[in-house]
């Protein structure tokens, strides 16, 4: 009979957290079940540093999964190795997700979607913090508009990496037809204040709900029509549009943030998906450029380029990841813009809208504010003994 | 052991170093092979490498290991660097395809160890500071344990499991879809 095999000796804590590391980000469910194999493996996984650690070693979250609207209702679509934080379907509307938060919309039955009457619910789909924001006192009736949820660390103060459960910020931009105005909620003083307002350009145009893009301190909102492109500067507390090029005339549009962080839109037209992005030049005067083109027909299923109700449209964008969401008669497919790879995420086709989130989840997150105490652990075996080499070092500068 | 045939092999021929296991065993190496480990070329730079460096948490077996991971790595880097010069962008660039593809093999065939034996390996890399080995070596347990349970990878890495019932529980609650 064979002798059993010899078993692996024991490894220090710092070599726990080089293998843990290693483990991809978009598979948290191997990180918790590692976290579970004894006291060391969950203390070394759960603490904070290796959470600090494990963003910096990825950088980029992953997608974890995506909420998409059906009617008054929205659901948390997960990857197969993620959970929300209960619960994963809500009976109203999501509006925005960004920096590990969802903005939902509560429209009670029968009252309508109107904001004024309605709140908006701020979710943290990790740890399932959620938190009720007081009715808006808007200075117009909104017939139009739409809303976006981020950290309220302006950009280069924060990474957006593990900010979800700091301060945030809602911003609600609306139209009465004729004049636009923006209002901003800050979680820390509890309180929406008016934060500009301008005369629309083009009397009638709307504010379109759906996506929106953030890009340094200003967000990027979508009019229907696709004239142009409602731009708010959250620094400079400016309202203001940019046009946009004639191709997207009547196109769905969806904002994005290109590779090297300008602004960009994605469109599909007649079975193409068209990526255009906004050139800034030394005069000053920006223009665009149609930067990609993708065939589509040669990346979806022919059942799912049947135009019966209206064909493919880009339904929402994952920056970052560069991954776009198109809808179609047979469901929801993305688009990985960097290896073309298309994914069929979701199987009803009568959905308004998907809000990626992207997020990083190491073990004890959801225990932040009461760590885990666990008791009488063993002593972890020491580091192997350097000296020898280090008192070869200092015995030759002696 | 053999050295592995290069043009840097003449200019490296004056500079050898000998590694000495924990089980007393001698290894001449390179200069090249050698300074793969931060540790070893902090020895050499101080100039403390005469009569061998002792490497006491190393057994031999694991060092003849150690040693065929950093000679293959430390050719690697050699050609690439000679090739850089004497090739058009074209060709360096199929070059730098050739080695990595080569490399690539060479490490696959190279973790085809047993996991005691991939664990001593860690240990060594990290005792050495190889970095490219710890890599390796730390990204291939990291694989090993996809889709496997907390049971199975203690199983496979001799860990006793000392979580008390009551903490099991607490962690498992809040993430219950993990292990299911």
């Amino acid at each position: 009979m064979a002798a059993p095999p010899r078993p692996p000796p024991a490894l220090m804590d710092e070599l726990v957290e080089e293998i843990a590391l290693r483990i991809p980000p978009d598979d948290p469910a191997r990180l918790l079940r590692a976290a579970l194999v004894c006291k060391r493996w969950y203390r070394v996984l759960s603490d904070p540093g290796f959470r600090r650690r494990f963003r910096e070693f990825h950088r980029t979250p992953p997608m974890l999964g995506f909420i998409r609207n059906l009617g008054p209702h929205s659901t948390f679509v997960a990857t197969p190795s993620f959970r929300p934080n209960r619960p994963a379907r809500w009976n109203c509307p999501a509006v925005d997700a960004r920096h590990g938060r969802v903005l939902l919309h509560v429209a009670a039955e029968g009252s309508g979607r109107s904001p004024l009457d309605n709140p908006f619910v701020v979710w943290d789909p990790i740890t399932g913090d959620r938190r009720e924001l007081p009715l808006l006192r808007s200075s117009i009736y909104p017939s139009s508009w739409n809303a976006a949820v981020l950290c309220a660390s302006s950009a280069g103060v924060c990474d957006h990496l593990d900010c979800h459960r700091g301060p945030f910020l809602v911003v609600f931009v609306s139209s009465n037809g004729w004049r636009i105005v923006a209002y901003v909620f800050s979680s820390e003083a509890a309180a929406w204040s008016k934060h500009a307002s301008v005369q629309l350009p083009v009397p009638g145009n709307r504010i379109s709900l759906g996506p929106s893009a953030l890009i340094g301190n200003v967000l990027y909102f979508m009019f229907f029509f696709g004239t142009s492109v409602l731009k708010y500067d959250l620094g400079a507390r400016e309202i203001s549009q940019v046009q946009l090029p004639p191709e997207c005339f009547l196109a769905r549009i969806v904002p994005m943030t290109t590779d090297d962080g300008r602004l960009g839109v994605a469109i599909v037209v007649d079975n193409r998906l068209y990526l255009w992005s906004r050139e800034s030049c030394p005069d000053g005067d920006a223009g665009w450029v149609q930067s990609r083109v993708i065939e589509l027909e040669k990346l979806l299923p022919n059942e799912a380029l049947t135009a019966l109700h209206g064909g493919v449209d880009v339904d929402g964008i994952a920056d970052g990841v560069a991954v776009i969401f198109l809808r179609t008669d047979k469901g929801v497919f993305t688009i990985d813009l960097k290896s073309c790879q298309v994914k069929k995420v979701y199987k009803d086709s009568w959905i308004s809208g998907n809000f990626p989130f992207l997020s990083f989840y190491t073990p004890g997150t959801r225990h932040w504010q009461q760590p885990l105490q666990l008791r009488d652990e063993e002593q972890a075996p020491q580091m192997p003994d350097k000296l020898k080499i280090l008192n070869c070092r200092l015995l030759h500068q002696g | 052991m053999a050295s592995a045939g290069s043009g840097d092999e003449k200019a490296a021929a004056a500079a050898m170093i000998t590694l000495i296991s924990s089980d007393n065993e001698k290894f001449e190496v390179t200069e090249a092979t050698a300074t793969l480990s931060q540790t070893i070329r902090h020895m050499i730079e101080d100039g403390c490498t005469d009569g061998g460096v002792p490497l006491p948490n190393v057994t031999s077996k694991i060092l003849a290991r150690v040693i065929e991971y950093c000679k293959k790595h430390a050719t690697a880097a050699a050609g690439e660097e000679g090739s850089s010069s004497s090739f058009s962008d074209a060709a360096f660039l199929e070059v730098d395809r050739a080695f990595l593809e080569e490399l690539e093999e060479f490490d696959d065939a190279f973790l085809e160890v047993d996991r005691a034996t991939l664990f001593d390996l860690i240990l060594a890399a990290n005792y050495l500071d190889i970095k490219g080995l710890l890599n390796l070596t730390c990204q291939k347990v990291a694989d090993s344990v996809k889709g496997k349970t907390p049971e199975q990878i203690r199983e496979m890495y001799n860990i006793v499991n000392d979580l008390t019932p009551e903490e099991e529980a607490e962690i498992r609650r809040e993430t219950q879809w993990a292990f299911e």
